[in-house]
C-alpha cells in the first residue's frame, strides 16, 4: 500500500499453474504477501488479465513442459502450485518440477478416485500437499452440520481446538453483559472471545466488553468447552438428523459420505440420470432423487419445509443463493451456501445468508499457511490459518519448536501488539487458555488471533 | 477514472524533478556560474508544488490503463514545462517557447535543438540539457516504479505507457525489481561509458554530458559540431555505445544473469545488428569515392548509421553533403529505429520485423487461401492482439507524419526539410537534412510548427497513444468536468 511500510522480509519464488478460480485466488493473496509470482496458462487471455491486475508475472503454455517450467525460472523456485482442471496434469506438472527443480510442488487433486489416495501419492511423488477444495468444503459442511448453531467452525491443533463463530439472538442472556461478568458467573470457563462484529466493526473485546444482541461472536476452547458454553447460554447442540442436498457434485458426494457414517440421513436432488446412477452406487444408504433442485414444487415434494439442514451445492453460485433464501423463508433448517465464484462479499454478507462457505478461500487458506511457515526463519511454524470476517481478522496457529524471544516469559511481560490476542496454547495434548502468567515453552502450539496480517512467525506478535 | 492517484502521481514526479533539477545546481556552483541560481529557484517550486499534490494521499490506490496513459502522459507534459523554466527565467533562452522546445526535446531523447551557438550556454545550462537526455531515456515513471511504494499490479500500466515496444513484459514477476533492474543496467552501462570517455583523455564535463546524450539515444552536444571535433577513438566509443544503449535491454538482464543462450538468440537483437551492418556498408562503399581515407570513411559511416538507427543524432559529419544513396539509407534507418525495450526511439526493429512478416503472411495466403499460419518471433507464435496493435500502430504513425508535415508546412519551407524536421522529432531523432539538418538547428521554424513538433516529439516517445488519449473527449470529461454527486437511495 501507499505509504504503508513495505515489509523487510524478501518473498518467495512461486510458480502457480491454472488460472482457474483457485489459482486467481491464490495470486491475490500470495501477492499481497509479497512473493515474486509466475503465472503459466494455456489461455493468454487469463495470463494477461492477472498479470494487469496483480504484480505477477504471466507465461502461457503447458505447465508440465519442461521448456515452460525453465523459461519460468522452475530452477530458482522454492514452491510450485498446480491448480489447473485436471488432477492427471497437476501432480504431472509436480513431477516434473520435482525432477527440475529444487523446489516443493503442491497439487490440487480433487476426483474420488485419487483422493483416497492421496496420502499415498503425496508421499510416493513428495509432494509438499495435496489440497481437494471440494473435499475440504465438504469438511467444513460436515463441522457445522455437526454444530449447527454455530455460523462457522474452525479446527485447530488437530481439531482438538475450535473457533466458533456465533450470532447472538434477542434475549439470550449474554446481552448486556461484560465479559468480566460473565466469567464471575461462571458462565465462561476455559474459554475465549476472540472477536466481535457489530454493525460491520471488528472488535477484539476486552474485559470491560460489553455484549449486544446481533453482535457476531466468535471464541476459541476445547470441542468440549465449547459445547459446554453453548448450552450454558441456551443453543441447542445436537447435531442435525438429516439434511437434504441439492447438486450430486463432488463435493455433495464428499459430504454425504462422511455423514453417513454419523447417522444424518442424506437426500440428494440431482438432474443428471447417469449421475444418480453412480451416486446411487457410491452411496447406497442415501436417497437420491432425480430431479431439478431449483424447481419449487419438487422442494416442497421432498419436504423442504421439515427438513432439519439444507445444502445448496450446485455448480452456480446463483442457484445457491436462491436456494438459499427460499429455504430460509419456508422452513426453520440449517442453511449452509457454497459460493465457487462470485466476488460480491459485501452484498452476500447483507443478504444474511447463514453460513456461508467459500471452497476456493478455504485451498488458498491451507496453501497461505504453508507458505508462511516456508517463508519464516527457523523457530515456529504456521499450521493453520483462517481468514475471518472477510479478511480482515487473521487466527493463526503456530507450533513453536525452540527458544526465542517469545518463550519462557509470562505473557505479561511481553510487550504485544495491540489489536492481538494470544488464545491458546496447546501443551502435551493439554489446552491451556493463557492468562498473563503463563509463558510459551518450546514445543507448544500457540493460536493468535490478530487484525494485523501477514504474520509467518511467532515473534511478529511483538510490538 | 481515478483523478486523485494522477494527481498524486504527477505531485511525486514533480518531487523527482526537484532533486534532479539541484545538479546542475551542483555544477553552477563548481563553475561558478550565477544562472545556478534560476534552477534552485525552479527546484524551489518544484518541491512547493509537488507536495501541494501529495499532501492528500489518493482515494483509491487502483489505477487502469487510460489512468496509466494519463498520468504518464501529463508527466511528461508538466516535467517539459518545469523543466523549461530555468532556460527561460535565465534569459540564456529568451523565448518560452524555444526554451520549451529544448526541453521536450532533451527530455524525449530527441535532440533537436533551436540553438544556433551552444557554445555561448552556461555549463549547468549545458549540463541540464544533457542531463533531461539521461533522465527521458529510461523514463521517469519506470523511476518512479523502482523507488516509490504502490501496491497491487496495476502499475504495470504505468511501465507500459512509459516503455517503447510493441509488448511491454517484466524481466522478474514484480514490477518494482524489474524497474530497478533496468535502472541498474542502465546506470552500470552508463558508468562504464563515463570510464572508457575518461580513458580517451576527456574532460570530465564533456564526458557527462556526452555519455548523459549516448545513455539516453538523446543527441544533445556541448560544442557546435557536436562529436566532429573529438578525437577518433571517442568517436568511436561513442558510435559503440549508442548501439548498445538501442538493444533490448532484456539482452543485458539475460546476460546478468547468465543466460547466454538466451541472451544471444533475440531475432530482434540479430536483425537490429544486420541492418547496422548491411546500412554501414552500403553507405562506406558510397562515400568511400569522395576524397576521404578508408579510415575515415568507415568511422563517418559507422558513426552516422547507429547515430540515427539508436535515434540519438550526434554527428560527426555534415551528411547532409553525402550523395543520395547514403542520404536514402539513413533516412530508411532513422524509420526503423532501435529495439523495443531499449532506449532508443524509432518504429522499433521488432515492429518493423512483424509487419514484413504480415506481409510474408499475406502472401502466402494468396497462394494458399486457406493456409493457417502464425507469425513468430523468438520461435514463438506472434498474438493477434500484438499484431494488430502494431498494425494500428503503423497507420496511427503515418498518418500523424503526414499531418504534421502538412501543419509545418505552412513555414514554406522546402519539402525535404520538413518531411525529415518531422522525421527527425517524430522518431526522436534530432537533426534531419537539408534545413534541419546536422549543422542547421530547428530555431528558424514558426511558433506553430515548434507547437506541432514538440507534439510529435512526445507522442513518438510515448508511442502515441498515451499521448493521443489525452485529446479523446472521455478523457477530458472525466478530468476536467465535475461528476455530479447523484443517489436514488431512498
Amino acid at each position: 500500500m501507499l505509504g504503508r511500510k513495505s515489509r523487510k522480509k524478501t518473498g518467495l519464488n512461486i510458480i502457480i499453474v491454472g488460472c482457474g478460480k483457485v489459482g486467481a485466488t491464490l495470486t491475490e493473496q500470495l501477492s499481497k504477501e509479497s512473493h515474486d509470482i509466475t503465472l503459466i496458462d494455456k489461455n493468454p487471455q487469463k495470463i494477461q488479465h492477472l498479470a494487469n491486475t496483480y504484480d505477477v508475472m504471466g507465461l502461457a503454455g503447458n505447465g508440465a513442459s519442461y521448456n515452460v517450467q525453465m523459461e519460468a525460472g522452475i530452477e530458482d523456485a522454492d514452491l510450485l502450485i498446480a491448480v489447473t482442471d485436471s488432477d492427471e496434469l497437476n501432480l504431472l506438472c509436480c513431477t516434473v518440477a520435482k525432477r527440475v527443480g529444487n523446489c516443493a510442488a503442491i497439487a490440487r487433486v480433487r476426483t474420488p478416485d485419487y483422493s483416497e489416495e492421496s496420502a499415498y501419492l503425496r508421499q510416493k511423488l513428495g509432494l509438499a500437499m495435496i489440497i481437494n477444495p471440494e473435499l475440504a468444503a465438504a469438511h467444513e459442511v460436515a463441522r457445522l452440520l455437526y454444530l449447527p448453531t454455530a455460523l462457522e467452525v474452525n479446527p485447530f491443533a488437530h481439531g482438538r481446538v475450535e473457533l466458533i463463530k456465533f450470532k447472538l439472538p434477542e434475549d439470550n442472556i449474554l446481552a448486556d453483559q461484560t465479559i468480566v461478568n460473565l466469567g464471575k458467573k461462571g458462565v465462561s470457563q476455559n474459554m475465549l472471545f476472540c472477536a466481535v462484529e457489530r454493525d460491520g466493526e471488528i472488535i477484539i473485546p476486552t474485559g470491560m466488553f460489553t455484549f449486544a444482541a446481533g453482535d457476531v461472536v466468535s471464541f476459541i476452547s476445547s470441542r468440549r468447552d465449547a459445547r459446554n458454553f453453548l448450552s450454558k447460554i441456551g443453543f441447542d447442540i445436537k447435531q442435525v438428523n438429516n439434511t437434504m442436498i441439492i447438486g450430486g457434485g463432488k463435493a455433495a458426494y464428499y459430504l454425504a459420505k462422511q455423514l453417513l457414517p454419523m447417522g444424518i440421513d442424506v437426500k440428494i436432488i440431482e438432474s443428471n440420470l447417469e449421475r444418480c446412477e453412480e451416486l446411487n452406487a457410491l452411496l447406497p444408504k442415501a436417497i437420491i432423487i432425480n430431479g431439478d433442485g431449483t424447481n419449487e414444487e419438487l422442494l416442497n415434494e421432498e419436504g423442504i419445509k421439515n427438513i432439519e439442514s439444507f445444502v445448496p451445492l450446485t455448480g452456480i453460485d446463483e442457484e445457491n443463493i436462491f436456494l438459499t433464501l427460499y429455504a430460509r423463508e419456508v422452513s426453520n433448517a440449517k442453511v449452509i451456501t457454497k459460493i465457487n465464484r462470485i466476488n460480491f462479499k459485501n452484498v452476500i454478507s447483507h443478504l444474511d445468508l447463514g453460513s456461508v462457505i467459500y471452497p476456493k478461500y478455504i485451498t488458498a487458506e491451507a496453501i497461505l499457511a504453508y507458505v508462511r511457515a516456508k517463508t519464516a526463519s527457523i523457530g515456529s511454524n504456521v499450521e493453520t490459518l483462517y481468514h475471518m470476517f472477510d479478511s480482515r481478522v487473521e487466527a493463526l496457529e503456530f507450533l513453536v519448536d525452540r527458544e526465542s524471544e517469545v518463550t519462557n516469559i509470562p505473557i505479561m511481560e511481553m510487550n504485544l501488539k495491540k489489536n492481538l490476542l494470544l488464545c491458546c496454547i496447546q501443551r502435551n495434548g493439554k489446552i491451556i487458555i493463557p492468562s498473563g502468567t503463563d509463558s510459551i515453552m518450546p514445543g507448544d502450539t500457540v493460536i493468535i488471533v490478530t487484525t494485523h496480517t501477514g504474520f509467518d512467525n511467532i515473534q511478529d506478535i511483538l510490538a | 477514472m481515478n483523478n486523485s492517484i494522477i494527481r498524486y502521481i504527477l505531485g511525486c514526479v514533480l518531487k523527482i524533478e526537484t532533486i534532479l533539477l539541484l545538479f546542475p545546481c551542483l555544477v553552477a556552483i563548481i563553475y561558478k556560474e550565477n544562472e545556478g541560481i534560476y534552477y534552485l529557484i525552479t527546484s524551489c517550486i518544484c518541491l512547493a508544488l509537488g507536495i501541494l499534490l501529495t499532501l492528500k494521499k489518493p482515494e483509491s490506490l487502483v489505477f487502469y490503463l487510460k489512468e496509466g496513459s494519463a498520468a504518464t502522459a501529463l508527466s511528461w507534459i508538466i516535467m517539459s514545462l518545469f523543466g523549461a523554466l530555468p532556460f527561460w527565467l535565465s534569459g540564456e533562452i529568451p523565448s518560452f517557447t524555444n526554451a520549451l522546445f529544448e526541453t521536450v526535446s532533451g527530455f524525449t531523447t530527441t535532440g533537436a535543438s533551436i540553438l544556433s551557438d551552444v557554445e555561448v550556454l552556461s555549463y549547468c545550462s549545458l549540463f541540464w540539457r544533457s542531463f533531461t537526455h539521461w533522465i527521458g531515456g529510461m523514463g521517469v515513471l519506470v523511476f518512479l516504479l523502482a523507488v516509490i511504494p504502490l501496491s497491487g499490479g496495476s502499475q504495470i500500466n504505468l511501465m507500459r505507457a512509459e516503455s517503447p515496444g510493441p509488448s511491454v513484459g517484466k524481466l522478474v514477476p514484480k514490477i518494482k525489481t524489474t524497474a530497478r533492474l533496468l535502472y541498474i543496467i542502465y546506470f552500470g552501462m552508463t558508468i562504464l561509458q563515463i570510464v572508457f570517455m575518461l580513458a580517451g583523455g576527456l574532460e570530465l564535463f564533456d564526458t557527462l554530458a556526452i555519455t548523459f546524450g549516448t545513455a539516453g539515444t538523446g543527441g544533445f552536444g556541448i560544442k557546435n559540431n557536436s562529436i566532429g571535433g573529438y578525437s577518433p577513438y571517442i568517436q568511436w566509443v561513442v558510435a559503440i555505445f549508442m548501439i548498445l544503449f538501442g538493444v533490448n535491454f532484456n539482452v543485458y538482464y539475460l546476460v546478468l544473469y547468465r543466460k547466454w543462450r538466451k541472451a544471444l538468440s533475440i531475432e530482434e537483437v540479430h536483425t537490429y545488428f544486420m541492418l547496422i551492418i548491411i546500412s554501414v556498408a552500403i553507405i562506406f562503399i558510397n562515400i568511400s569515392r569522395t576524397a576521404i581515407t578508408a579510415a575515415d570513411a568507415l568511422r563517418h559511416a559507422f558513426f552516422q548509421v547507429s547515430t540515427l538507427i539508436t535515434s540519438t543524432g550526434f554527428s560527426t559529419t555534415d551528411y547532409d553533403l553525402w550523395p543520395q544513396t547514403s542520404k536514402t539509407v539513413l533516412i530508411v534507418v532513422m524509420f526503423i529505429g532501435a529495439c523495443a525495450g531499449s532506449t532508443g526511439g524509432g518504429i522499433k526493429v521488432s515492429r518493423i520485423i512483424i509487419l514484413v512478416k504480415s506481409i510474408k503472411k499475406e502472401l502466402a495466403s494468396y497462394i494458399h487461401p486457406k493456409c493457417i499460419q502464425k507469425i513468430k518471433m523468438d520461435g514463438k507464435p506472434v498474438e493477434h492482439e500484438i499484431v494488430r496493435a502494431t498494425n494500428v500502430y503503423f497507420v496511427a504513425f503515418t498518418i500523424i507524419f503526414f499531418l504534421s508535415v502538412l501543419a509545418i508546412s505552412i513555414d514554406n519551407k522546402d519539402f525535404t526539410t520538413n518531411f525529415t524536421a518531422v522525421l527527425a522529432t517524430i522518431n526522436n531523432m534530432g537533426p534531419g537534412l537539408a534545413e534541419a539538418g546536422p549543422s542547421q538547428n530547428f530555431g528558424s521554424f514558426s511558433i506553430f510548427s515548434k507547437i506541432v513538433l514538440m507534439f510529435d516529439m512526445l507522442a513518438g516517445r510515448l508511442e502515441l497513444f498515451p499521448l493521443l488519449i489525452l485529446f479523446h473527449p472521455g478523457i477530458w470529461k472525466e478530468l476536467f468536468i465535475k461528476k455530479r454527486k447523484i443517489s436514488y437511495k431512498k
